[in-house]
């Protein structure tokens, strides 16, 4: 631009910017008089995890229900969406949910096709780690845009990639596993563990979180096999996993998680369920269900979620996804799929999305800027605790683990764990200074946690 | 060539400037993403167009070379990522890297199935694709499962998403250049020679010419010319993962390349133009809504089965017939050239 | 005149020695070495089993790819083979959720399965594929024959509308996450090999047992039935076979019906060890597009020893690279593409036409 020799070639551009100053200039005052507020919802439905599509939405449109005046078009298809709704006078407006699968280059393609073509403001979404890392950074591009999580679990999506109009309601992997190592390495007396986990930034992110707290209290991770995501033949994997270890971590996903069971099954005979601890694909309503009686008295991660929590807050939360939908497809009954790590992720950002658009008053203009601000003060009082966003626009979460046990022949959960307070930096184990969770990292350390051996019992509902 | 030239030249003249004027009449979602991903989709295509119809290899591999400039592309330039090498180098020095190591990839895939032909290099080369998009799949420290994001374009060209029409028009000039230098190319005598090993390797062969080498070397500038489809793509895209050059990418690739006709230029960015159109509105078409790769499928097939030579070769057909001429040797069969068999 | 004549017949007879030498060589190199060395002297991995196990829990990798492999029996490439594969799991997975029940989104268990109702959608997925195959063959591909890179991408375009309107399908499956065709509860137990203290599952010996069986039928009537000696003719002279008063035509409709016929089997049975999902042909595209790159097309022989290879090359780099490199392994495979091509750029039993 400095070159006093390129003016005449500019005028040309000169023109161009006069034309398209005047020409988005005349299209922001036609905005201007329409002043609904354009709601995009990033959802996979194909995939690992396409099969908890309804649950995704069910989350969404139960809190534009339940806090924005919205109606759900069918109580029991939720994918259909909302009707209804305002805020601050401001019409709110679905305009579109995107189909993704767990790839991240489809949920960019999907948010383009979102934000760009059908001119959302806001969106909630996506719902997977790599998914939410692609889509944060897409957020960074555009920041007069806004974007909240889905049931995104990924560490880096807020910690490395701090997108400031990115936020996370919901917690991330790690910490959802808060506990989890303490309880293998004191309460079940595991030694040595074995860990195996779908080969992407969610599932690295889960066992890091597993890893960093059995380490802490002086167990020892002999090994990590690490089978992609989407993998249909999981039988080299299962040969892979030692048996000569105290127990197994298994933080496989979605639908990739029944056909790893019975593929370990056919390496290494049946599956003693004592000997396993699961993330929280092993707890989530729908999925947990089928894993079949192997799995009994094996321990869960949760997601922040504890659906049969003795709280008033955690029934209210029941009851009120029980009041919008009758049934969430293809698992039947709406009320015990609450506690589903997907549609509480969906449903914790979508109502912090709409607590900070009734801040201000549903106002988008200055580039959401006011949005943004207000949504870093927003308070929730959740189902499973308070919630309020911490640095990287991250919320710190209660964490949870649960139980698998047999209640008339059928397989149940029990909450039997509960850990306040974790943060994203999981009692000083990671920061912005630490590498990412990968196949290697975190090291296997003994050190200090903050809830060490104070693990709490919650009162639960039977 | 026997076609009236004139009526090509005005055509082509005439759409160059609409692509000129594009962003004073079509909305920025146009220029930005259908426009812009035309160029270099074209881009990729005109370098299995040049393979195929001056070289008479049918490659599945240009997506492949295409996605490795992205990677290395993204591993050079991204900083602080939480993925891949994170070098932080300037985007030109990612830009050299990128096509450097492109071609230099493309160079070993071209000599290792330089000996076939026919229907053996197009499963050889869509091996070098499948191996790819497995590869960046497994190997973390490059990209893994969820590839690199946040790749920026250099600061000429600015945030992509606020200047939509700067990376157009990168990318028109590109397209343009790649289009004029592919044009001179096929004109010198290497490109002379490598039509001669297209037709008649044997007889190449035994006049004292290298047939093998020929054939590595045009596959070689393909990868170049791919390799710059895939730093625009990347700029465009802002992310490059493992998906991005899956069979469905490399077989889209072929269906553009098909579409516009596997021997003339300029179907490439016909074929692209006609791809993205259909792509982004065939959902509001009802009976097809979500079926846009069984209605493209079908095109394909048609454009096959009917007219071999795709939608340039419509065009041709139609002009000879308007002009009363006979039809010329550009009617020949491109699907076909060559012999179908190595005989090297 | 004569002289040059007798020379060619000199040289092709030394270079039909050689080539059995290097047969001779390439099988003692790849073949007869590694077999010993898993046997008897391969390290120990950490569950306690010798590589032995890992090289022969995989049946179903040397299955698959043979029925994969044949696909350039005929060479005529079937671009759509993966589309194929997918189709039979599909219609034998949608056959059996029909005469079982829908189970649950995650699918069946064992034991809602008798033998019948795996054997009934596995005959029938083979046989609808089969048709469709004849279907295929004879609708696009009969009238132009010989153009060999026109019947590649119309069987490209079938497999993109095939493999797109299978989308639909799969998701009102269960939301579009894989599937299993469930084993019958006749096949799913545990047996006691003695063989390195293994659990070998019931499963895994009747996939053996299937891929034995088909191997053996298929020489069979390759080698020594009039169709199958037609067909080997047919692929190296087809003028020559027609010419001599055979019905060409109707021996490539029963080789392309065979080689689909496989094709849905290997959905069949690749539904059944592992699941299905939209796009998991691609891994078995690869492996039978390398399959038939070191094999050679048109050649059985080809299609057993390059399926061997590929897997002893994969167990291989699994099992001997350091434990942070096993990742790297892919590369092994191009390696192998790339030192067959190097020395026999049409495979190692190719021939041209």
């Amino acid at each position: 631009m400095s070159a006093l020799t390129g003016r005449r070639k500019l005028i040309p551009f000169a023109v161009l910017a006069v034309v398209a100053a005047a020409l988005s200039a005349s299209v922001a005052t036609a905005r201007n008089s329409a002043t609904t507020i354009k709601v995009a919802v990033l959802s996979d439905c194909q995939g690992a995890f396409g099969a908890f599509d309804n649950q995704d939405m069910a989350g969404v449109v139960a809190a534009f229900s339940q806090y924005a005046g919205a109606k759900p078009k069918n109580p029991n298809k939720p994918r259909d969406g909302w009707t209804g709704g305002s805020i601050g006078g401001h019409p709110l407006k679905l305009v579109g949910v995107g189909c993704s699968n767990d790839r991240a280059d489809t949920a960019i393609k999907e948010t383009k096709r979102l934000m760009e073509q059908l001119g959302a403001d806001v969106m909630v979404g996506p719902l997977s780690g790599d998914e939410s890392i692609a889509v944060a950074n897409y957020a960074k591009q555009h920041p007069t845009k806004t974007f909240v999580n889905g049931s995104a679990g990924a560490q880096d999506t807020t910690l490395k990639v701090q997108a400031p109009n990115f936020f996370r309601f919901s917690g991330d992997g790690a910490m959802w596993n808060a506990g989890l190592g303490d309880l293998a390495y004191r309460k079940l007396g595991w030694k040595t563990a074995a860990v195996v986990a779908d080969d992407y930034s969610f599932a690295w992110t889960s066992a890091a979180g597993f890893i960093t707290d059995f380490c802490a209290a002086g167990g020892k991770v002999t090994k990590r096999v690490f089978p992609p995501l989407n993998t249909t033949d999981y039988s080299s994997y299962a040969q892979q996993m030692p048996t000569n270890v105290d127990g197994t971590f298994v933080a496989v996903g979605g639908a990739g998680l029944i056909p790893f069971l019975k593929a370990y099954e056919q390496a290494h005979g049946p599956i003693d369920g004592k000997k396993f601890i699961g993330n929280v694909f092993w707890g989530t309503p729908g999925q947990f269900q089928q894993l079949g009686h192997r799995v009994v008295g094996a321990y869960a991660g949760g997601a922040g979620t504890a659906g049969d929590l003795n709280t008033p807050a955690a029934k209210a939360y029941n009851a009120m996804m029980g009041k919008w939908f009758k049934t969430i497809p293809p698992f039947g009954a709406a009320a015990p799929q609450a506690a589903s790590t997907f549609t509480y992720g969906f449903f914790i950002n979508a109502w912090g999305l709409v607590e900070g658009l009734k801040k201000v008053g549903g106002d988008l203009s200055g580039g959401q800027k006011k949005l943004q601000a207000a949504l870093r003060q927003v308070s929730l009082p959740g189902p499973y605790g308070t919630v309020k966003l911490g640095p990287h626009n991250q919320a710190p979460i209660t964490a949870f683990f649960q139980q698998l046990y047999l209640k008339g022949g059928k397989l149940a959960i029990k909450t039997v764990g509960e850990v306040p307070n974790v943060d994203q930096s999981f009692g000083g184990s990671y920061s912005t200074k630490t590498p990412a969770p990968g196949r290697t990292f975190p090291p296997c350390v003994k050190k200090k946690l903050p809830w060490q051996g104070k693990v709490i019992t919650p009162k639960v509902t039977t | 060539m026997t076609v009236p030239v004139s009526a090509d030249r005005i055509v082509g003249a005439g759409a160059l400037l609409a692509a000129i004027l594009a962003p004073f009449y079509l909305s920025s979602y146009w220029v930005g993403t259908l426009l812009t991903q035309m160029l270099f989709l074209g881009i990729v295509a005109a370098s299995l167009i040049f393979l195929s119809a001056y070289g008479g290899m049918v490659s599945l591999a240009q997506v492949a070379v295409y996605g490795i400039a992205g990677f290395v592309l993204g591993n050079a330039t991204t900083n602080g990522n939480t993925k891949g090498l994170n070098l932080g180098w300037s985007p030109w020095i990612g830009i050299v890297l990128g096509i450097v190591i492109a071609v230099a990839i493309g160079l070993l895939f071209g000599a290792l199935a330089s000996r076939s032909v026919g229907i053996y290099f197009l499963m050889i080369t869509l091996t070098y694709s499948v191996i790819a998009n497995l590869f960046f799949s497994q190997v973390t420290d490059l990209s893994g499962f969820g590839g690199i994001s946040g790749i920026r374009a250099p600061n000429v060209i600015g945030n992509v998403e606020a200047h939509q029409n700067r990376l157009y028009y990168v990318a028109l000039v590109t397209a343009f250049g790649v289009y004029l230098l592919l044009r001179y190319l096929v004109r010198t005598p290497f490109g002379l020679t490598l039509q001669g090993v297209r037709d008649d390797p044997v007889r190449m062969a035994s006049l004292g010419y290298n047939v093998p080498l020929h054939r590595t070397v045009a596959f070689g500038f393909a990868s170049l010319i791919a390799a710059i489809g895939g730093i625009l793509f990347v700029w465009w895209n802002g992310h490059v993962d493992p998906a991005s050059i899956d069979l469905g990418a490399t077989i889209d690739v072929l269906v553009i390349a098909v579409l516009g006709g596997l021997y003339r230029l300029e179907g490439a960015w016909i074929g692209a133009l006609l791809f993205v159109i259909v792509n982004n509105y065939s959902q509001r078409i009802g009976f097809i809504g979500d079926r846009f790769h069984t209605l493209i499928g079908a095109i394909f097939l048609a454009i096959v089965l009917v007219s071999p030579s795709g939608m340039i070769g419509l065009w041709e057909r139609a002009l000879s017939l308007f002009s009363g001429r006979r039809r010329g040797p550009l009617d020949r069969n491109p699907i076909e050239v060559g012999p179908a068999e190595p005989s090297v | 005149m004569a002289a040059v004549a007798a020379q060619r017949v000199k040289l092709t007879a030394l270079s039909a020695h050689m080539r059995l030498a290097l047969y001779a060589v390439l099988i003692l190199v790849f073949v007869v070495f590694p077999l010993v060395w898993i046997l008897f002297l391969a390290p120990t991995t950490g569950t306690g089993a010798t590589t032995f196990g890992s090289a022969v829990h995989d049946p179903k990798d040397f299955l698959i790819t043979l029925l994969n492999g044949i696909f350039g029996l005929m060479r005529v490439v079937n671009m759509a083979h993966g589309a194929f594969f997918l189709l039979g799991g599909y219609i034998a997975l949608k056959l059996q959720r029909q005469l079982v029940g829908q189970g649950s989104v995650f699918g069946l268990t064992s034991d809602q399965v008798t033998l019948v109702h795996w054997l009934y959608p596995v005959l029938i997925g083979t046989v609808i594929v089969a048709l469709i195959g004849l279907l295929m063959q004879q609708v696009f591909l009969r009238w132009n024959q010989g153009q060999d890179l026109r019947q590649a991408l119309i069987t490209i375009a079938i497999s993109i509308i095939l493999a797109d309107l299978m989308l639909p399908g799969y998701k009102g499956l269960g939301g579009g996450i894989a599937q299993d065709i469930s084993w019958p509860k006749t096949f799913d137990k545990f047996v006691n090999l003695h063989v390195s203290g293994i659990q070998y599952t019931l499963t895994r010996l009747v996939i053996l047992g299937i891929a034995v069986g088909i191997g053996v039928s298929l020489t069979v009537w390759l080698k020594w039935t009039r169709t199958g000696m037609v067909i080997r003719a047919g692929v190296d002279d087809r003028a020559m076979v027609s010419a001599l008063g055979i019905n060409i035509q109707l021996t490539f409709a029963i080789a392309f019906v065979v080689g689909s016929a496989l094709a849905g089997l290997g959905g069949v049975i690749g539904g059944s060890f592992a699941s299905l999902a939209p796009g998991v042909d691609a891994n078995w595209l690869l492996y039978s597009l390398v399959v038939v790159i070191i094999g050679g097309m048109g050649s059985l022989g080809g299609a057993a020893v390059g399926s061997l290879l590929l897997g002893l090359t994969g167990n291989f780099s699994a099992a001997y690279l350091p434990s942070n490199y096993t990742y790297y392994s892919i590369i092994f495979t191009f390696v192998l593409v790339a030192v067959v091509l190097a020395v026999k750029p049409l495979g190692l039993f190719g021939r041209p036409a």
